[in-house]
């Protein structure tokens, strides 16, 4: 019961933060009124011991006299003033209620103003009086973040039982209550973590495949009941998808493998992926969310591809090869951002003159949606490779690379992004 | 006057006392929107204008004609008796007549297409005008139709609000000027009123009628609680201007949504608040971008040199609509959203502006409606102006761009009087598309009151302001004005029984 005691202590005491009862309930996950007890109870208990120890805003909501009616423009109009309708310059009166924040040495001065007070409520505390309301804005991103993070638990006063909100594959788990959703959660773990293991291709270790796994499926498990539901939709599209296209997947990988794999790991030791500036604080959308708008993005690369002539294919198709593993994930990365850290590369064993490891590639995956719509997706993914120490497939690449993107590459490299568009602007 | 010592017990102001306080359940919204102003997806803009004032001037015509014939049917003045004119060519000089058209209100300072193209100015900026109205009598009013024109003269005219596109019929004789003298100016008055419940079906008290064949049923389920309906609100705000750079209002946003959410004040008024059944948010929701530059004050001119394909981060700024979206998605848990757009939102900037897209908001776009869902989304996105009926009253509303619009055309700031007069002229948008940028309508002229709503909002507006007009017929329409948020903190409250307003002002 005194949890909060020590909780306000250490933050507004030691800390000298600014906390709103919002704050609280979310951080002991009590119900919000209580959480308004129980500052005033902290508040009361600590300036009994010493005076203006701490500082209390209180919330007032109630009518002010003074504000019944509300003329509307100027009363003293030259123009209309002959006209009759003089009356059509007020408005009907209609009651105004006034919330407001009051710090506590003013709050004897403006209750006074109140004709009458509905509620009262102390709204936060902090270690002195505040000189701008601001702080409190603090605690107000704090909350929006600890929501984010964890919603399904958001103790709401008002609660909604209509709410409807939109579920993308499964309605059948529309239904399902926040009791529900945990087993879901669970079973969605090992599920996701199997299906990027089978993506994979049969990774050597299990071990560093795990983080991956486990980084994928941490917005879903991060999200709210409401959200897990979709989370757990989203995801078990996913499997559903990989069952059916496992197998091409793995087809379309080992062919590309050798030329997706180097460039993209030569790409990312020039500028590497955090740096294309594009992929900031933005939220990024899950993938199958957008997966029609990627679609149509990649039909109309296709399409210009196609209108490009034919002679020096094999050159195109390597610029465009490489660009595109780093222009897809600014519009989408399947990975959340801590992901983005990692290295590259992962050396499991160095021995015997050959390296063996994993190393981190796009993998462009082509599955068939709920709707029957084919959807190209880009998926940052694992490939373990075995090859002589100096990785070989990078050097020979550089040199048996034609010497068209010698020049061509350098240009696109310091805006840190290839693109299509590059290819045109330089014509 | 209200002491210290009388709100001290409250019961907020006591010790915690450990009881779980119960779940309050939010009133259940009913809902039906209308897509009177949803634009088709494959529209051609190379037709004219004309047809908009055609068929607004078709449609409007037979009852200012009705009223005008009422009005004035036998007067004798001097000897002569009024006859009805059909065209506005036919009016003869000297003759006692009346006769109906669309009014054109000629400015110097008003925006004119001819100028523009004259001096070759091809780029149409929006106008940076703040008032057409210069009184210096330069002003012409002018009555038109597809026949001709003529100007209009007289006193009468003065007591009259009178913009470009209202129809209205005018008695008089044409003078020796060819100018037409008024004697006595009619309008249409308001529309005939539906009655209320007539779009969707009322939620029953007691459960013996057939099963409301709606989609949703919540209805069936809250008709079993003892008043559901009773002391149910609407919540109104417009102009939340979600910024990125100014938070001097940041807080009063924040304080808004725990309101909404009933987060704040104590069980009682927690309660209160949880007869909020919906929140509508009349234009505005993310601030200007000129606001944006003029705050943001980074380095002019150097950026602009380079142009990017795509997304420019330099350029844009997302973190309003970032926020705008926390908001919402916040919100949405515990209230549904209708939302319509306005000058600065992220919609296209001529009339009727269709709803804004829910990509925009990641977080809360789950709670929209799937494309082509036939029940309305949770957090509905809908068009500006926007019709629907909401608990049984028929409402319309729009993002204030309209009644801003007209108020350049007057001379004082009367803008209930202009809203009024709207509902009077039975159109919501007069002054498009001469000085209102608007589609060209070809085969209908939504923006004609074909029936006269019960409620009748404008978002935007520098104050707040509500009216209750009356028709001849026995129409009551509840007019609001909502204030902008940014500029008032204020949010308008209505009463879903009688329609009785009441707002809220938020202060930091």
């Amino acid at each position: 019961m005194d949890k909060y005691k020590t909780f306000l202590a250490d933050n507004v005491i030691t800390e000298d933060k600014v906390i709103t009862f919002r704050l609280l309930a979310r951080s002991l996950g009590v119900h919000v009124n209580t959480a308004k007890q129980m500052l005033y109870d902290f508040h009361k208990s600590q300036n009994d011991r010493r005076p203006g120890a701490i500082h209390a805003t209180y919330l007032v909501y109630g009518s002010k006299e003074g504000v019944s009616h509300s003329s509307y423009g100027t009363d003293g109009d030259i123009k209309m003033a002959s006209s009759p309708p003089d009356v059509d310059f007020v408005s009907d009166s209609a009651p105004s209620f006034s919330l407001a924040l009051i710090p506590e040495e003013r709050l004897k001065d403006e209750l006074a103003q109140y004709n009458e007070v509905v509620s009262i409520h102390v709204y936060s505390i902090e270690p002195g009086p505040m000189k701008d309301m601001a702080l409190l804005l603090d605690a107000v991103e704090e909350v929006f973040k600890i929501d984010e993070e964890e919603d399904f638990k958001k103790p709401n006063v008002v609660v909604n039982p209509q709410l409807r909100r939109r579920e993308r594959t499964h309605p059948a788990i529309k239904s399902a209550s926040a009791t529900t959703s945990k087993p879901v959660k669970q079973e969605v773990k090992p599920a996701f973590a199997a299906a990027s293991l089978k993506a994979k291709e049969a990774p050597k270790s299990a071990e560093p495949a795990a983080p991956v796994a486990k980084a994928s499926a941490a917005p879903t498990t991060k999200k709210a009941v409401p959200a897990l539901k979709r989370g757990g939709s989203s995801n078990s599209g996913i499997m559903q998808a990989f069952s059916k296209a496992a197998t091409k997947v793995k087809k379309e990988a080992s062919a590309n493998n050798s030329r997706a794999a180097t460039p993209s790991g030569d790409d990312s030791s020039m500028h590497p992926l955090s740096d294309d500036g594009e992929d900031d604080d933005v939220p990024q959308p899950k993938p199958l969310e957008t997966a029609g708008g990627r679609k149509s993005k990649k039909e109309r690369e296709d399409e210009l591809r196609r209108m490009m002539e034919e002679d020096d294919d094999e050159e195109e198709d390597q610029k465009e090869k490489s660009p595109t593993p780093e222009e897809e994930p600014i519009e989408e990365p399947t990975a959340p951002e801590p992901q983005k850290e990692e290295p590259s590369e992962v050396v499991t064993t160095s021995a015997n003159g050959r390296r063996r490891g994993k190393r981190r590639i796009m993998r462009k995956k082509q599955i068939m949606d709920e709707q029957g719509y084919l959807v190209t997706i880009q998926e940052p993914g694992w490939e373990s490779f075995s090859e002589d120490e100096a990785p070989p497939a990078v050097k020979p690449k550089i040199s048996a690379a034609p010497a068209a993107p010698a020049a061509k590459g350098k240009k696109a490299a310091p805006k840190g992004q290839g693109n299509i568009m590059s290819f045109f602007s330089k014509k | 006057m209200v002491k210290l010592e009388d709100v001290l017990d409250s019961s907020m102001l006591k010790k915690p006392t450990g009881d779980q306080p119960e779940a309050l359940e939010r009133s259940d919204s009913n809902y039906h929107p209308l897509h009177t102003f949803t634009l088709g997806k494959d529209l051609q803009y190379k037709q004219q204008f004309a047809d908009i004032y055609f068929l607004r001037l078709t449609k409007i015509k037979p009852s200012v004609e009705e009223i005008a014939s009422a009005e004035w049917e036998g007067t004798v003045i001097g000897g002569e008796t009024a006859k009805k004119v059909e065209r506005v060519l036919d009016v003869r000089q000297g003759e006692l007549c009346w006769v109906a058209g669309t009014v054109y209100v000629d400015m110097p300072l008003k925006p004119n297409i001819l100028e523009d193209v004259s001096k070759d100015r091809w780029i149409s900026a929006p106008s940076t005008v703040q008032q057409y109205f210069s009184g210096d009598g330069r002003d012409a009013v002018m009555l038109e139709d597809d026949s001709g024109r003529i100007r209009l003269v007289g006193d009468v005219l003065k007591s009259h609000i009178l913009v470009t596109g209202c129809i209205i019929a005018v008695m008089g004789t044409e003078n020796i000027n060819g100018e037409f003298d008024v004697i006595d100016v009619q309008i249409a008055d308001l529309a005939p009123q539906p009655g209320r419940w007539e779009l969707s079906i009322k939620p029953s008290q007691n459960d013996t009628t057939k099963k409301t064949p709606k989609p949703k049923d919540e209805d069936v389920e809250m008709s079993g609680s003892p008043s559901p309906s009773q002391g149910k609100k609407i919540a109104f705000v417009s102009g939340l201007e979600f910024s990125g750079t100014d938070t001097s209002y940041a807080l009063d946003l924040n304080l808004l949504l725990e309101f909404l959410l009933g987060d704040v004040l104590d069980p009682s008024a927690q309660s209160e608040l949880s007869h909020i059944s919906r929140l509508i948010i009349a234009g505005n929701s993310i601030a200007s971008e000129a606001k944006e530059h003029q705050l943001a004050e980074d380095q002019p001119g150097e950026k602009k040199s380079h142009k990017k394909y795509g997304y420019d981060s330099s350029s844009y700024n997302p973190l309003p609509s970032q926020l705008f979206d926390k908001f919402l998605a916040e919100l949405l848990p515990s209230m549904p959203v209708t939302l319509l757009p306005g000058a600065h939102d992220p919609a296209n900037a001529s009339y009727p502006q269709q709803p804004i897209h829910p990509a925009m908001f990641p977080k809360s776009r789950a709670y929209a409606a799937l494309p082509g869902a036939a029940e309305p989304g949770w957090l509905d996105t809908v068009t500006n102006p926007w019709e629907g009926e909401v608990e049984g009253w028929k409402m319309l509303g729009t993002g204030g761009q309209n009644l801003d619009d007209m108020c350049k055309y007057v001379p004082d700031n009367d803008r209930l009087g202009l809203m009024e007069a709207m509902c009077r002229w039975r159109c919501s948008a007069p002054t498009a598309p001469d000085t209102l940028w608007a589609y060209p309508f070809q085969n209908d002229e939504p923006f004609v009151m074909k029936e006269c709503p019960h409620l009748y909002f404008v978002g935007c507006q520098p104050e707040f302001g509500t009216r209750v007009i009356q028709g001849p017929d026995g129409q009551m329409v509840r007019l609001i004005a909502v204030p902008s948020f940014a500029a008032t903190r204020e949010v308008v409250l209505v009463d879903t029984e009688t329609l009785d307003i009441s707002r809220v002002k938020i202060a930091t």
